[in-house]
């Protein structure tokens, strides 16, 4: 009778500790959630700013411009789940790239003082945005290995809880690149 | 322009070569006194140990062992009083001298060190210590990056089985601070990894267990892995400070060094520890100063240190850096 109760009691032990792993590694995706997103928030309210100091100059790209405050809303005015969010901040990292790279046509604009501080502030916010979808990626990889692995499948099943999907990293910030192209020169 | 080698030769030849050889004849003569005073010292402790064997209250073993060790410590206070006075004085002309070589902006205290203070808050060596010592602080701009380093020596007392006070080393070496590029408010160290090594799985286990340093930091970047274990008060922001290319650098810098390296960054500033089993600027007393492949290891070892600023680009500032 002793020894089924230290099974029972035992068995009892790991499974709360499976269920509280899954439970923990659940949240550290919802917090690294979050910081990404207050991260991607921060670019938003950059959005307005740099649309207006750029559309006198960029005539020839008001349809890019529209399309980003177009994203830049919807972004903002509905709460996205996680995998939305994924999406939208892969069009709008992609748009602006196109954008910055067109603006070498604009000599102009690219002496404008407001607008260098802009572009300054931006690749500032993008290196702070790569290092929250890495580590949103490290999360997401740790906790879907854990409803995947066994024994914790299990639970994970008996949870309900499903596979998370991954940022994927631009292959400019997998490579090891040389930094004078993120910095500012 | 970047220091090389052969400015190196020219300058040693034109600038520091007589000074040399008058601090060569000042070793000279102290090894001559030093070989002198080992004489007199030896025939004294022959005489010591022959008086001591007639007298009834030591057996000669114990005469022996009173008469070498008398004469070793008498030995070794000649020897430190000699080599200290040498110290200074080569330091004064070589490592001085190179420093603003290097750099002439750079500003060299061959005996000062970095505060207490900016050591704890670096919060590389966590354990409690009992002597903080150092010396050789090199203050200044690099390529308008605050720089300043120096030799540290840190120790804790404890006592062995047969209750003697000993000094255990927690650190020594080269310690080196600098502002960081970025900015940055989350803590975050890089210790060598010691128990993933040892230890495989487990010991990465044990790593995401110990709590004391903050949350463990897994990165994205395998070389670095199996190198180093990163404990970060923040992921994303730890994360900012590690870009791939940042990790890359440290394992290049790692390769290049071979040997045991720290590092943490604390309030948009970096902290570096090396480890040296030697105080990194003393001279050798053995060795002749005129020899110039022997001037040529302090030089290198100074031309790393400098370097590291531009190694891991600390002047390429971001936007809100500047």
């Amino acid at each position: 009778m002793e020894t089924f109760l230290i099974v029972i009691g035992l068995l009892l032990l790991i499974l709360v500790f499976m269920y509280n792993t899954l439970i923990s590694k659940k949240n550290q995706v919802d917090t690294i959630f979050a910081g990404l997103d207050a991260v991607l928030k921060k670019r938003y309210d950059l959005l307005p700013n740099l649309v207006s100091s750029v559309k006198e100059y960029m005539v020839h790209e008001s349809i890019t411009l529209e399309k980003i405050t177009e994203l830049r809303t919807k972004a903002l005015t509905t709460t996205l789940p996680s995998a939305e969010t994924i999406a939208l901040d892969k069009q709008i990292s992609s748009m602006l790239g196109n954008l910055m790279v067109t603006v070498e046509n604009y000599p102009t604009l690219k002496a404008n003082e407001n607008f260098l501080h802009l572009q300054g502030t931006l690749n500032e916010l993008e290196e702070q945005i790569s290092a929250a979808r890495r580590a949103y990626n490290q999360s997401v990889n740790d906790y879907n290995n854990a409803i995947e692995m066994f024994p914790t499948n299990f639970m994970a099943s008996f949870m309900h809880l499903k596979r998370k999907e991954l940022f994927s990293i631009p292959a400019r910030e997998r490579q090891n690149i040389d930094v004078k192209t993120i910095f500012q020169k | 322009m970047k220091p090389t080698l052969s400015s190196l030769l020219d300058y040693y030849y034109e600038s520091m070569y007589p000074l040399l050889k008058s601090l060569e004849e000042k070793r000279l003569g102290i090894l001559s006194t030093l070989k002198k005073a080992a004489l007199i010292l030896f025939c004294g402790a022959i005489l010591l140990f022959f008086i001591l064997t007639h007298t009834p209250l030591l057996i000669p073993l114990h005469a022996f062992l009173l008469s070498a060790l008398s004469g070793f410590l008498i030995f070794m206070f000649i020897y430190r009083y000699e080599s200290s006075g040498y110290g200074i004085l080569f330091k004064d002309g070589v490592i001085e001298k190179m420093i603003h070589f290097i750099d002439p902006s750079l500003l060299y205290s061959k005996m000062s060190f970095i505060r207490e203070e900016e050591f704890k808050k670096s919060t590389l060596f966590v354990e409690s210590y009992d002597r903080f010592s150092g010396s050789d602080l090199v203050s200044g701009k690099i390529e308008g990056v605050d720089v300043h380093f120096c030799g540290l020596h840190v120790e804790k007392k404890v006592r062995d089985t047969d209750d003697k006070e000993i000094w255990n080393d927690i650190f020594q070496g080269l310690f080196f601070v600098a502002d960081f590029n970025k900015i940055f408010h989350a803590k975050m160290v890089i210790l060598p990894d010691v128990a993933e090594k040892n230890f495989g799985i487990l010991g990465s286990w044990m790593q995401g267990m110990n709590t004391q340093r903050g949350e463990l930091i897994q990165l994205d970047h395998i070389e670095f892995e199996k190198l180093f274990v990163v404990y970060g008060s923040d992921q994303i922001e730890s994360r900012y400070i590690l870009s791939q290319a940042f990790m890359e650098k440290i394992v290049q810098f790692h390769k290049k060094i071979k040997k045991p390296l720290a590092l943490s960054f604390v309030d948009s500033k970096i902290y570096l520890a090396l480890h040296y089993t030697k105080p990194l600027f003393e001279p050798i007393l053995t060795r002749s100063v005129l020899e110039f492949n022997y001037i040529k290891e302090y030089f290198e070892l100074l031309v790393m240190i400098t370097g590291i600023v531009s190694e891991f680009k600390l002047n390429e500032k971001l936007w809100s850096k500047r």
